[in-house]
């Protein structure tokens, strides 16, 4: 008897342990099943302005299931926040279609696949004036979503500033964890610096600019061009960034059911992304670590009903902290995705202004 | 010994856990394959009754071909796996994006078109990439093997326009 029961706990010890390391990281295969769910917490987001929800009451009629049910090829099949407010400007019968006055061309920058980038550039552009170049990367917390998904913010900065915009796609977790994707984008960084020129770009006005996991990696490249020496860009603009890994953040339980992003999700990212529990507090993830001194002046966008939006408000503190030159907007009654639906959401096209009307200062400072 | 295995059994069992894919069943699969095949087909119909581009034209035009013979290609793989092919109906999002492509003229067809294709392919190579990999039934694994790359083909194609 008693022998019999030392076993049994034996061996359901072993299972917590392995349970444990399930729980912690997926394999790498797109077909890996999604992490147990977390404990439901029943606070209701904020209410959304009347133009926001008129683009988030498109997901369930495109069928949107909750990606953090979902394996991660399901999950990257699922209509987008983009998706949504492209419908609602259908319903208001206004184009959909790409803006022609930017032009766009597809370059890789390394040898896999999803090494390229997508070149922006106004398409009335007269040769022989160097435009400013923005390096831009683009969100889905590193597992899903693509240029394609995030054309709205790079097409619409083109535009306005009359820049070269250059959308970064970079491999994609599972497939590839953490940190091939910062690698990815300091690759691209380096390749932009040595080639912008040529399509016509202007170094001395660059910059970085990126939304939700890009957002990070826009304020995660500038660090790498500061510790390997490499040019600076002028400014950076980064739309509500994962930027702290800290569990207990405001926004993760004031907007842990918010749409099209709540707090489950941010953990079933993490999941696929990370090789270990430790990477959650790699300075490159958990930003706010990291040293942040001599960093260019960097604009922070943030939306209200956003389980993100303490990380922004964060590392806006940790930067003026490291004595650096920051200005951060939380937008009222938007949720994340916000940034890029201008055309349809008024909270939207106002903090494109804000951004597109800091990037102009910065650039205009050089001159 | 008696006491080992009992040990070792549960543990081995949750180590696999981590290895087992949850991978779209085969009934999944061909409606998914289907449903992206005819958007294809109705997004290449609507491009090419409009557009005045060369390029444009040609592409199109092969991807109707491209995707009657995928559409062939699965169902004759679903029938030796045993699964039955629905007929295929375009998802939400797909129906959407078709009304709206409808609703564009000219040059900005052209545009619309050849931004969704970018996006379609890619989801397109995702779940056939996935099916290739872990799939369950071997004719419809054999048919997405054999799919993945001639969608690489049109990625590569849609990378120049």
């Amino acid at each position: 008897m008693h022998i019999r029961f030392t076993v049994k706990s034996a061996a359901l010890a072993g299972m917590f342990t392995a349970a444990a390391s399930i729980s912690a990281q997926s394999p790498m295969s797109v077909n890996a099943p999604p992490p147990p769910p977390p404990a439901k917490v029943a606070t209701m987001p904020a209410r959304a302005a009347a133009d926001m929800q008129a683009v988030l009451d498109q997901l369930p009629r495109l069928a949107a299931k909750p990606i953090e049910t979902l394996t991660p090829v399901k999950a990257r099949n699922q209509p987008s926040a983009a998706d949504a407010a492209m419908a609602v400007m259908h319903a208001k019968r206004m184009s959909t279609a790409p803006d022609p006055a930017v032009v766009t061309m597809d370059m890789a920058y390394g040898p896999d696949p999803m090494q390229f980038a997508r070149i922006y550039k106004p398409a009335g552009a007269p040769s022989g004036t160097p435009m400013p170049v923005i390096v831009y990367y683009h969100g889905g917390g590193w597992v899903i979503a693509d240029v394609n998904t995030y054309d709205a913010t790079p097409r619409l900065l083109s535009k306005q500033l009359n820049a070269i915009v250059v959308s970064v796609e970079y491999r994609h977790a599972p497939e590839a964890k953490f940190p091939a994707q910062h690698d990815d984008a300091s690759a691209a960084y380096r390749w932009v610096l040595q080639n912008a020129q040529a399509w016509g770009g202007d170094l001395k006005r660059l910059a970085l600019a990126g939304e939700s996991a890009g957002g990070n990696l826009a304020v995660a490249t500038a660090i790498y061009a500061r510790d390997n020496r490499l040019a600076m860009p002028v400014h950076i603009l980064s739309v509500y960034p994962i930027a702290n890994s800290s569990k207990t953040l405001p926004s993760r339980t004031d907007s842990f059911n918010a749409k099209p992003l709540n707090t489950p999700m941010l953990g079933w990212f993490g999941y696929y992304y990370s090789k270990s529990p430790a990477d959650m507090m790699d300075p490159r993830l958990n930003l706010v670590a990291a040293d942040l001194r001599g960093l260019p002046p960097t604009t922070i966008v943030n939306a209200q009903i956003d389980p993100l939006r303490s990380d922004g408000e964060t590392l806006a503190v940790a930067m003026r902290g490291a004595g650096d030159t920051v200005e951060q907007r939380t937008f009222p009654g938007v949720t994340h995705e916000f940034f890029g639906m201008g055309k349809v959401v008024r909270g939207a096209y106002d903090a494109e202004m804000f951004g597109i009307g800091k990037l102009k200062a910065a650039f205009d400072r050089v001159r | 010994m008696k006491l080992t295995y009992l040990l070792a059994a549960p543990v081995a069992l949750f180590a696999a856990l981590p290895a087992m894919a949850q991978v779209m069943t085969p009934a999944d699969y061909v409606k998914t394959a289907g449903a992206s095949d005819l958007f294809e087909r109705q997004s290449a119909q609507s491009v090419l009754q409009t557009t005045a581009n060369a390029n444009v034209r040609a592409f199109a035009e092969m991807m109707l071909s491209a995707h009657a013979q995928s559409t062939a290609d699965v169902k004759a793989a679903a029938a030796k796996s045993k699964v039955a092919v629905p007929q295929p109906m375009l998802m939400p999002l797909q129906a959407e994006l078709i009304a709206q492509l409808n609703d564009e003229t000219g040059a900005a067809r052209d545009a619309a078109y050849i931004a969704q294709q970018k996006a379609a392919h890619n989801q397109a190579l995702n779940v056939q990439k996935a099916y290739a990999m872990e799939g369950t039934a071997p004719a419809l694994k054999a048919a997405a093997n054999k799919i993945v790359p001639v969608v690489q083909g049109h990625i590569a194609m849609l990378m120049k326009t």
